[in-house]
């Protein structure tokens, strides 16, 4: 499972929304030019003859050459709708905008109006008016037609965007309420804990002083774990610090079934990260890594602060198979992969591949020097 | 009593075999920490009693007793911290402890075992058959039952499982009705046909049926039907 999957999850819902926007305006074209097509039949047939003595087929087929080439001319004006990026400007700038694209479409409509039905199909112009004021009044009126049609398109993205905004603030809201009620509720796993307990009551005996030293041990990793559930985010250290108790007591535990190796760039240590991130990741990796395997295995922490980002990789031996375990493993990381996001913006990622075979790595990557 | 450690813990066992000192009775033989070791020493061993871990790397507790053959051994859970399995274990009164252990929990524990205290009875005359007092694990989704033998009333047969009536229960025992009757007292249970085994204790009613059959009707309310072959044998044995 792939922690940007996150990312792909929603450009997924993007994809599904483009496609809902595309069908609203498949539809909204074929009404709107629909309706016209039906009034300028009506008219034709209908309505007083403006034309002199002519065939109603004749009347119909130029609406609907009006019709189709107004329809295709608003069609292939909003590519550049798009590249000129106008849907990220304010009115004020847009109006004109609007005006002129709407007076350069308006021509464009006339002139393939004109040609067709007076050069191609030899209909001869209308005689009471003169033929500059005839084009004139043509020109306007389709480059009111054109308007009209781009306003109606701004309207809709306007009032997409401030729905979406709108979805996006409440998607938010609940991601830290979420955030916020998983710190309260204690992040260490109630089955390590009464293990530990278990094994400090036989260590009693058999090693005291290793006993008092993992009492000490357990006792950091509550306190951190009841505090930090507070901050932001704590200095790379402190985190690193209780994570080696963590490991300490797994230690304990597991004996020489858990084995370590950690590789921390000194650079790396002042860094900020969110707390629990690690300890989250190193716990993962031990109940996923570790506990399953009757021969255990070893896990591997590295940090590196490198290109502007700190790079914090857990790797423990494994495969990520679906299911049982995507899910498990699902709610620790997809909640860190939230907080990440919420405290360093989208370039913060957390993923989890298979690097080779039976090889599980968990990689956080945070951009440095700017908490949002 | 002969008892045997299971779990994936060193500490966790010293502290179990620590517990259990107090118990004079009590002797440890073995320890394992993982199912496919319990397993081998099971056969060595033939302890009475299982400590057993929920939580084992490989297979589950509860895995590791649903293959064990039947008869099973008395068993104690013990567990950190698993919602689930206390649970399915209070459900249905499994004896549990949890870790780390309460020592008056452990004594109350022991105590309640069937036969503690008392000197071992002699084993059955006929070995290789279940006493209608031997257990068998029988697991369905997240419930588990220890049930005896003798409180079975019918056995079915689905390919390579067995469906056991006991109780209100039907759970599926992960065996085959034929290597279920090679382990049954034929005393108790007989073969009605392809398909069932009834526990003759647990009959309610014989009526004659289709050429020269019988239907019986068992406590519980399931009925059986017995071909004529079935039947002829059938009668000849209650006759005896």
């Amino acid at each position: 499972m792939d922690f940007s999957a996150d990312i792909s999850v929603q450009s997924g819902d993007a994809e599904q929304r483009e496609r809902a926007k595309m069908r609203l305006y498949v539809l909204f074209q074929s009404v709107g030019w629909g309706l016209l097509l039906t009034v300028g039949v009506w008219m034709a047939v209908e309505g007083p003859d403006q034309h002199g003595v002519k065939s109603m087929s004749t009347t119909v087929s130029y609406v609907v050459t009006w019709v189709a080439s107004g329809w295709l001319l608003t069609h292939y004006l909003r590519p550049f709708i798009n590249r000129w990026k106008w849907k990220q400007l304010g009115w004020r700038p847009l109006a004109p905008r609007i005006i002129a694209s709407a007076l350069v479409a308006g021509a464009a409509w006339c002139a393939f109006t004109f040609v067709w039905i007076h050069a191609v199909m030899g209909e001869p112009w209308p005689e009471k008016v003169s033929r500059s004021l005839f084009v004139g009044i043509c020109w306007t009126d389709y480059a009111a037609l054109i308007s009209g049609w781009v306003c109606l398109y701004f309207f809709y993205h306007v009032f997409d965007r401030l729905n979406r905004s709108e979805i996006e603030r409440f998607q938010l809201m609940t991601s830290v309420k979420e955030a916020e009620l998983r710190a309260l509720k204690s992040q260490v796993n109630p089955h390590f804990i009464f293990n530990s307990l278990n094994s400090l009551r036989s260590l009693i005996g058999e090693d005291p002083t290793r006993a008092r030293q993992a009492v000490t041990q357990l006792a950091n990793l509550l306190r951190y774990s009841l505090q930090s559930g507070q901050l932001e985010t704590v200095p790379f250290e402190d985190e690193l610090g209780v994570v080696n108790d963590y490991l300490a007591l797994e230690q304990v535990r597991h004996e020489e079934r858990l084995r370590l190796r950690l590789d921390i760039a000194p650079d790396t240590l002042h860094l900020s990260i969110p707390p629990m991130l690690l300890q989250t990741l190193v716990e993962n990796a031990v109940k996923y890594g570790i506990s399953p395997r009757p021969d255990g295995g070893e896990i591997c922490i590295m940090a590196r602060n490198e290109g502007g980002e700190l790079r914090i990789r857990v790797s423990n031996p494994g495969e990520i198979a679906g299911g049982v375990r995507a899910s498990s493993t699902g709610v620790g990381l997809h909640n860190a992969a939230e907080r990440l996001r919420l405290i360093f913006g989208e370039r913060a990622t957390l993923r989890l591949r298979s690097e080779q075979p039976s090889l599980v790595v968990a990689e956080a990557v945070i951009p440095l020097g700017h908490h949002s | 009593m002969k008892a045997l450690l299971v779990d994936d813990e060193r500490l966790a066992r010293n502290e179990l075999r620590r517990l259990l000192a107090a118990f004079p009775e009590m002797e440890i033989v073995g320890e394992a920490s993982n199912a496919k070791q319990a397993r081998g020493q099971m056969e060595t061993l033939k302890p009475d009693l299982l400590f057993l871990d929920v939580q084992m790397p490989g297979e589950t507790g509860i895995e590791f007793l649903e293959s064990l053959e039947p008869p099973v051994p008395n068993v104690i859970f013990t567990t950190a911290y698993d919602e689930f399995a206390v649970k399915a274990f209070e459900l249905n009164a499994l004896d549990y402890l949890l870790k780390p252990v309460d020592p008056a929990r452990l004594a109350a524990a022991i105590e309640r075992l069937p036969g503690y205290g008392a000197s071992p009875g002699a084993k059955p005359a006929r070995p290789g058959l279940l006493e209608a007092s031997d257990k068998v694990f029988v697991r369905e989704g997240e419930k588990c039952w220890f049930v005896e033998v003798g409180q079975i009333r019918l056995l079915e047969s689905e390919g390579n499982y067995t469906r056991v009536h006991f109780g209100d229960a039907q759970p599926q025992l992960f065996r085959s009705l034929n290597a279920m009757e090679e382990r049954l007292d034929p005393k108790f249970f007989f073969r009605a046909n392809r398909r069932q085994i009834i526990n003759i204790a647990w009959i309610a009613g014989i009526e004659p049926w289709f050429s020269s059959g019988l239907l019986v009707q068992l406590k519980g309310g399931s009925k059986v039907e017995l071909s004529r072959r079935q039947a002829q044998e059938f009668r000849e044995r209650m006759s005896l």
